[in-house]
């Protein structure tokens, strides 16, 4: 488990997760200037990265599709499903960390290529990520 | 100061906190260079602003960063009322004519409320490969869709992927339910306060906020510790604070006069 602290954020610059974590926090929470201000309320431009998934869309089912299709090509032999959840689990447990565990599935992505020979590899569905509406 | 004019700055508006503290003269803000922060008193309460040029947007990552970590590192010693990013009244004769002289004793009686707490957030993150092999294995109809899928090019499964991937994500929603219920049940009765955010990303296992008392820190620190390590393998639990009460903030309507 990590402990952020608040300070850690700024210091360090625009970390994709800081930023994230940012958003959630600061752009739709805390009181509204609105509320209060009337006569001397300044209308500026705002122009943020709102890097926030709308959880269930077609980018999100699409990004749970794949991940499954990776699941199931990570598997080695024979095995059965539960089996395979079963080793999946050990294996993150662990490596304890998440950024192995993220390891792993990218190492499952490599096998995806490998497995479509010569075409050009699938974009990283991660980055497929946008808001919508 | 006539108003009417086109202005070339305002006055940008980070939080409310109690009138009896100093600003570090090194303290910046929002802005490019990042702009000085000033102390705008009015009898017991005070706001935190900084010029800010209105000929260009607002919003970079750097602004935003710089926004919150000036409300968490106040609120990490003094009670602060935080404003939502991008608050921004013409000057500070302004901040203080209609946000702080009206609403003084409200603000005032806000801030004794918070005083000794602070927010802390609560996020965890499922491993997806976890998550994903779970639900698989409890539904036959995924399962058969993946099968279809394996191995496929993404166009010519399109809709067996949009069906799977609802399924998948209508499993991970009941796991997310299931699992904040569990957590927060479990951490609200250390806290002040809780509130439940949304989720903000499809694999999120809990998403919320708490109110904690100073003096029961300790405590709420060793409760979320013990469920990141209990959820170890499946998932990643982060704890974020301390914060200012963003979640615990109300912004009251005020009679129309």
């Amino acid at each position: 488990m990590t402990i952020v602290q608040p300070s850690a954020g700024g210091g360090g610059g625009g970390s994709s997760s800081g930023l994230a974590d940012v958003i959630d926090t600061i752009l739709d929470k805390g009181l509204v200037i609105d509320a209060f201000v009337r006569v001397s309320l300044v209308g500026i431009e705002l122009l943020t990265i709102d890097v926030r998934v709308v959880v269930a869309s077609v980018d999100t089912y699409l990004r749970f599709a794949e991940a499954a299709n990776r699941l199931d090509l990570a598997q080695t032999g024979g095995k059965g499903l539960p089996e395979v959840v079963q080793d999946m689990t050990q294996g993150v447990g662990k490596a304890k960390t998440k950024g192995i565990a993220q390891g792993a599935l990218d190492a499952a992505g490599d096998k995806l290529h490998d497995f479509l020979g010569d075409e050009e590899p699938e974009e990283e569905p991660r980055r497929r990520r946008r808001r919508e509406g | 100061m006539s108003r009417s004019t086109v202005q070339e700055s305002a006055s940008y508006v980070y939080g409310i906190m109690p009138g009896d503290v100093e600003v570090d003269p090194e303290a910046t803000g929002v802005g490019d260079p990042p702009a000085k922060i000033r102390l705008v008193r009015h009898g017991d309460i005070a706001a935190l602003t900084s010029e800010i040029a209105l000929d260009r947007p607002l919003g970079r990552p750097e602004d935003l960063f710089a926004h919150q970590r000036l409300l968490d590192e106040a609120a990490a010693e003094v009670p602060v009322l935080p404003l939502r990013f991008g608050a921004v009244v013409t000057d500070d004769e302004a901040v203080v004519e209609e946000l702080l002289a009206p609403n003084h004793d409200a603000f005032r009686d806000a801030l004794d409320d918070l005083e000794g707490r602070t927010e802390y957030i609560v996020k965890g993150r499922y491993v997806e490969s976890v998550v994903i092999g779970e639900v698989l294995a409890e539904n036959p109809e995924a399962a058969r869709l993946r099968d279809d899928i394996r191995g496929k090019p993404e166009e010519a499964t399109w809709d067996a992927r949009i069906r799977l991937g609802e399924l998948l994500g209508e499993g991970v929603a009941a796991r997310r339910d299931a699992d904040t219920e569990e957590i927060v049940g479990a951490l609200a009765p250390l806290s002040a306060a809780v509130a439940v955010r949304e989720p903000t990303h499809e694999q999120d296992a809990v998403h919320a906020a708490f109110l904690i008392e100073t003096d029961r820190l300790e405590e709420f620190e060793r409760a979320v510790e013990e469920f990141g390590e209990r959820w170890a393998e499946r998932v990643t639990v982060r704890l974020l604070g301390p914060l200012a009460p963003y979640d615990f903030v109300t912004t009251p309507y005020p009679e129309e006069g």
